[in-house]
């Protein structure tokens, strides 16, 4: 459980550093150029050896297909987006909440603990056909995985931050007569508030990931019913369609996590 | 959750009790409440029907843990090299390092169709999708293990007139490992959530297809007995994991 934490950490301590201290042309300069040379190149190849559809169709082509098919593909994506959101932002409450519940009771964090990282081992997705069966093919059952995914990212990554700030400082704050709650609140969570924020950057791309890949087992609608049912149609321009406009929706959900941080989190 | 100095017994038998009263509690809730076993069945029940299952069961389990082994070792081993040549070589790092980022925002089990069509319905396209998943946290943490090195160090030896590859091999990867191995740990399970996912996408063996027929057939004693058999195996690879970081990286400071 702490690799988690500390992979979060290093990862994203490795993307803050190179989006920090640059302005906006410095920072998507290089990603700009490089994208630009992967799908020219790849446009290049797919057109020079007359690569089938069905293998690899060209970004051009892609592109037409998300032009053409924008008004399903909007539906589509919106529906995934509500229930990414959903799942997140309640696996957030519930991580935070029982991070919080378990530091402020050491026996319960010292009985539950086994329990989680028991859980925890499980492999997400093996999960999923048993929220299908529960709760239907509806929205609920994606929302549920989504909820699962991040409160347990969220949980591990909070339960570091919070129990981060010395006992000195803790015993000071009791001699002076602060409740546990009130201790919580004024020194321990604050403190928790970059180790949460590094868990909500890890669990929002997982949101969208765990998202679709619940409605490809079984949906009505979204990103990942659009991506099944091409498949079966043999329509391979049409997975590539809905995968670009998935990506670029979790990229964009990415940076605008990053830039509420930056303006939010003003005490790091 | 490292066992407290002194009292190791008190490591093992906490968790191991609360699992065993956790197994207990199951049970007796299962039984007590008004469920139906077809939502929630006894653990008892589900363990049966794992042993009902059981030979196929250890043939997808052996198959899953192949794929998800060839995949780890794989995309391991690129992400280091990856992760190496970013750190090394900047102009590198630049250009293909957003493009990693990029790369991971892209729903795998998305592609899981095409890399069947790719790679051909074998071994192989499962193995892909592990891999996948698998070199992106590798990278991200052999780069960053790689910077993180005492730039003093490195003047030092460099003042002894060490050449470029005995910093390399003296310093700078030494140095990275404990923080590679934590990525490591973290590829195992994802690599694991590879190989399952890529068994969904046509395949006879594997514990992903028995997932999926458990769904269709609606078996939730099944899928129980599958869920745990996930878990028993993501645990049993960590902890492979785990005991060869503590032996190679025995000079871990706290990573």
């Amino acid at each position: 459980m702490a690799d988690r934490r500390l992979m979060a950490k290093s990862a994203l301590g490795a993307a803050r550093l190179n989006l920090g201290r640059a302005t906006a042309l410095q920072r998507f300069l290089p990603l700009a150029v490089s994208l630009a040379v992967l799908l020219g190149t790849w446009e290049i190849v797919v057109w020079y050896f007359d690569v089938k559809v069905f293998v690899l169709p060209a970004p051009s082509a892609i592109a037409a297909e998300v032009v053409d098919r924008w008004p399903i593909l909007q539906k589509a994506v919106l529906a995934t987006l509500n229930e990414a959101l959903t799942g997140f932002a309640l696996g957030i409450a519930i991580g935070l909440l029982l991070a919080m519940v378990l530091v402020l009771t050491p026996p319960l964090e010292a009985a539950l603990m086994p329990v989680l990282v028991a859980i925890n081992c499980v492999p997400v997705v093996a999960y999923t056909p048993l929220a299908l069966i529960w709760l239907g093919i509806g929205p609920a059952s994606k929302i549920a995985m989504v909820v699962i995914a991040v409160s347990f990212v969220i949980l591990l990554n909070t339960l570091q931050g919070l129990k981060r700030p010395e006992e000195g400082q803790i015993n000071l704050m009791r001699s002076f007569g602060a409740s546990r709650l009130r201790i919580m609140w004024t020194l321990r969570l604050p403190a928790a508030m970059p180790s949460l924020v590094n868990g909500m950057r890890v669990g929002i791309v997982r949101a969208m990931i765990i998202a679709i890949v619940s409605e490809m087992l079984g949906a009505y609608r979204g990103i990942g019913w659009i991506i099944f049912q091409a498949t079966q149609q043999v329509n391979f321009l049409q997975v590539w369609a809905a995968i670009a406009v998935s990506s670029v929706a979790s990229m964009v959900l990415y940076l605008l996590l990053v830039w509420v941080d930056r303006k939010v989190v003003w005490w790091k | 959750m490292r066992p407290q100095p002194g009292s190791p017994w008190r490591a093992v038998a906490l968790p191991l009790g609360t699992i065993l009263g956790m197994a207990v509690a199951w049970e007796v809730v299962a039984r007590g409440a008004d469920i139906s076993a077809h939502i929630f069945p006894p653990l008892s029940v589900v363990l049966a029907e794992g042993w009902r299952v059981g030979p196929t069961l250890a043939r997808s389990v052996l198959r899953t843990f192949i794929e998800t082994g060839l995949g780890f070792i794989l995309g391991a081993a690129f992400g280091i090299l990856c992760g190496v040549a970013f750190a090394l070589v900047r102009p590198l790092e630049r250009a293909l390092f957003p493009l990693f980022v990029v790369s991971q925002t892209i729903p795998v089990v998305a592609f899981g169709a095409l890399v069947i069509i790719w790679f051909g319905n074998t071994i192989l396209s499962k193995v892909v999708i592990a891999f996948y998943l698998t070199f992106f946290p590798v990278t991200v943490n052999t780069h960053s293990g790689m910077l993180a090195v005492d730039p003093q160090k490195i003047e030092l030896m460099r003042a002894f007139g060490a050449s470029a590859s005995q910093i390399f091999w003296k310093l700078r990867f030494p140095a990275a490992l404990p923080t590679i191995a934590v990525a490591l740990r973290l590829g195992v399970s994802l690599s694991l959530i590879g190989a399952i996912v890529g068994e969904w996408f046509g395949d006879t063996v594997g514990l992903g297809v028995m997932l999926i027929q458990a769904m269709y057939t609606e078996s939730v004693p099944r899928l129980w007995a599958l869920i745990i058999t996930c878990g028993l195996l993501g645990a049993s690879l960590y902890a492979v994991i785990a005991v060869i970081e503590r032996r190679v990286v025995w000079w871990r400071t706290d990573a």
